[in-house]
């Protein structure tokens, strides 16, 4: 109670108090210290890829953070699911392949859309098959969510060695989506604006279906209490499919655009995301998707950074700034719930 | 004299029965098989099969005291396995010399390692909660594996360093002939590895035995009501991980002193060594200790004659195309059984045959 009545009072202080402003204060002037170190047109280009590569581990992100928030289930397929998404639509662009070597912008566009329908259907799907069959038979026991979606894990990426091959693939990526703009001799890359754009336009639809639909109520109320939600006479089972279905989905446009920023698709790229993903939740907050957006903008950038500066370091940063906001802030920067 | 308590009457009546039942002869039996495999079988192959199999049923015992004793799924054990690895590594092969002295400070260091970065992880994910734990572990191994895969200067990268092993394990000397079977120093180590394992699973037996480890089971079964009856939960767990990662550290190192070599992906890799070990434990049975045995042996045995079952299956079915593309891929079929077991067996072999066995004496 005592907690509840702390929160209580710092949400009564007004909003402008300089005390809550100094932490984001603080923060972004840590983003602006590689400065330092960086000339100003590299930080910008550094900036911008940041900012897309945080942005493509907030599609994955969120998906994790939701399914936790609503489900209290750690997905540790969800990199599988990542790496079907990059899959399907490799596979789809191979197809269309007189698309995405066309001139014209609205082919291009054609093919990145159908193949990011495509990768979201075929996941969601696996979703649920993964959610129905597997996943709800361990309802309530972590450990055995965490073995069983491992196991999961597993097959999903043999399936794929299997059905695409082992080894390492060439992402095609449609025309008019590579390349760059020189904007006052800045190198702007064309893909990182169209995933940011990407990611901005997914953060406000899902902040949209959850704050303003009531379908969003229904979920948002399911994070609280899961049981009163079913005592109101919601088929909850239909909703934790459901979410889990758009969990995958994310995932897989998030693989798809991720496969289409490095250029590659490899059957074992799930894993290193899905690191990326978990330390994006637990800087954020398990649970946030505003959470899941901070930190892996956070990440992003600073991975950006850093493995320009140092780079044999880049892979540790962002464990080192999880253990020091798990140090400071157990909970994440977003708490949620429960 | 005051009337025993229950614990006290379970505790007798274990006691008493401790050397008279059927598993004890049983136990007896493996070790004495795993005493002779180097003269029953001493071909190289099925020597190095069975000290595999007793190694990892060491690793996976140490698994089990986290899983199976405490119920904290942690993904980094791979990561200390592969430290006691590199710390022996380290003295005996890039940084010193191979001496006994070398290769018991490596061991020592290790432990010391592991439980500085064991009690480090506990510390920084028990405090919100339990499942931050296995992503905690996830992230850090693969820090580990980028570290020594990418500091090459420091680690000798992915080609990683190969040890020699000093005095009367190097696999020079030779003690002569005995029933027939040349005694290498292949054997001593064969030896040597086999007793620190048993002491080592006897270690973990009676931890997991003591009062201490019946708090530990109490907590996994319910952690709440353990808090309520007084227990520090999180000092028992922190307890029971640093206690189960020293031990893999141990076992890592007596596991360079074997393989004579580490690498990033043989010795700390997730999808490997991890991937082995939860099998094996999710086969044998959590919070068995034994149940480690059986999944070592059943995983370490498949993957030794998988190749042999591949050229019998191509003999068998030569137009088969698909069965030779599911046998290349065979962790598919790990996979599978590996939920499959999850779903339908979660106790594993021995917690089945414990509860057949409890059933049956009723």
């Amino acid at each position: 109670m005592e907690m509840n009545n702390d929160k209580a009072a710092m949400a009564l202080k007004p909003a402008g108090h300089w005390e809550r402003r100094l932490p984001l204060a603080i923060g972004m002037g840590l983003f602006l210290l590689p400065l330092l170190g960086i000339p100003v047109k590299t930080y910008l280009t550094l900036t911008i890829a940041g900012l897309a590569m945080g942005m493509l581990l907030f599609l994955v992100a969120s998906g994790v953070s939701i399914i936790f928030g609503l489900m209290d289930v750690i997905n540790f397929a969800h990199g599988a699911l990542f790496t079907w998404g990059a899959y399907v639509g490799f596979s789809i662009f191979r197809l269309l392949n007189k698309w995405v070597d066309a001139e014209s912008v609205l082919q291009n566009v054609g093919a990145f859309t159908i193949a990011v329908v495509a990768a979201m259907v075929v996941v969601a799907f696996l979703g649920v098959v993964l959610e129905r069959v597997i996943v709800r038979r361990v309802y309530g026991s972590h450990l055995f969510q965490i073995l069983i979606t491992f196991g999961s894990t597993i097959v999903l990426v043999e399936l794929i060695r299997v059905l695409w091959g082992p080894n390492d693939e060439v992402m095609p990526v449609p025309l008019r989506f590579q390349g760059n703009w020189d904007v006052m001799d800045v190198i702007v890359l064309r893909y990182p604006i169209v995933c940011i754009l990407m990611g901005l336009a997914v953060y406000a639809l899902i902040q949209l279906v959850l704050k303003r639909t009531k379908l969003g109520t229904i979920v948002r109320a399911g994070v609280e209490d899961l049981d009163m939600v079913q005592a109101m006479g919601h088929n909850i089972f239909l909703l934790l499919t459901g979410v889990f279905a758009v969990g995958a989905a994310l995932a897989a446009l998030g693989g798809l655009a991720m496969a289409m920023f490095t250029l590659q698709v490899y059957p074992d790229m799930g894993s290193t995301y899905l690191l990326f993903a978990f330390i994006v939740v637990i800087i954020g907050g398990l649970g946030s998707v505003t959470g899941s957006l901070v930190g892996a903008l956070i990440v992003g950038l600073a991975y950006n950074y850093v493995a320009y500066l140092i780079p044999w370091a880049a892979a540790g940063v962002n464990i080192l700034i999880m253990i020091v906001i798990l140090l400071i802030r157990p909970t994440g920067l977003f708490p949620v719930g429960k | 004299m005051t009337t025993p308590t229950p614990v006290q009457i379970f505790r007798s009546e274990e006691r008493r029965e401790r050397y008279i039942t059927g598993s004890f002869f049983l136990k007896i039996g493996l070790l004495a098989l795993f005493i002779l495999v180097p003269f029953l079988f001493p071909s190289f192959k099925s020597v190095d099969l069975a000290m595999k199999v007793i190694l990892f049923a060491t690793l996976v015992a140490s698994f089990d005291i986290l899983l199976g004793y405490t119920g904290i799924l942690s993904f980094g054990h791979g990561m200390f396995f592969g430290i006691g690895a590199y710390s022996v590594a380290f003295l005996m092969g890039k940084y010193g010399s191979p001496s006994y002295v070398n290769l018991l400070f490596g061991v020592l260091i290790a432990a010391v390692i592991a439980s500085f970065i064991a009690l480090f992880i506990s510390f920084l994910s028990l405090r919100v909660k339990a499942i931050f734990f296995a992503m905690i572990t996830l992230a850090i191994a693969e820090l580990a594996i980028v570290l020594a895969t990418k500091l090459t200067g420091l680690t000798g990268g992915e080609d990683g360093i190969s040890i020699s092993m000093p005095g009367v394990f190097s696999v020079s000397f030779t003690l002569g002939k005995f029933a027939g079977v040349e005694i290498t120093g292949r054997t001593v180590t064969y030896y040597l590895i086999l007793l620190s394992c048993s002491a080592l699973f006897l270690t973990m037996l009676r931890f997991t035995h003591s009062p201490l480890g019946r708090v530990l089971q109490a907590i996994r079964d319910n952690e709440a009501r353990a808090e309520a009856l007084g227990y520090k939960t999180f000092i028992f767990q922190s307890i029971a991980i640093t206690f189960g990662c020293v031990m893999a550290a141990i076992t890592g190192g007596l596991y360079a002193m074997w393989v004579g070599y580490v690498n990033p992906e043989s010795s700390l890799g997730v999808m490997t060594i991890m991937l082995d070990v939860l099998l094996m434990v999710i086969i044998g049975g959590m919070g068995t200790l034994y149940g480690g045995i059986i999944g070592a042996g059943f995983v370490k045995v498949t993957q030794t004659f998988l190749p042999d079952l591949q050229d019998l299956a191509m003999t068998l079915f030569p137009q088969a195309e698909f069965m030779h593309h599911i046998f290349e891929r065979w962790l598919l079929l790990f996979g599978i059984l590996f939920i499959l077991v999850v779903i339908f067996f979660p106790k594993g072999v021995m917690g089945s045959i414990r509860d057949y066995m409890a059933r049956r004496s009723r």
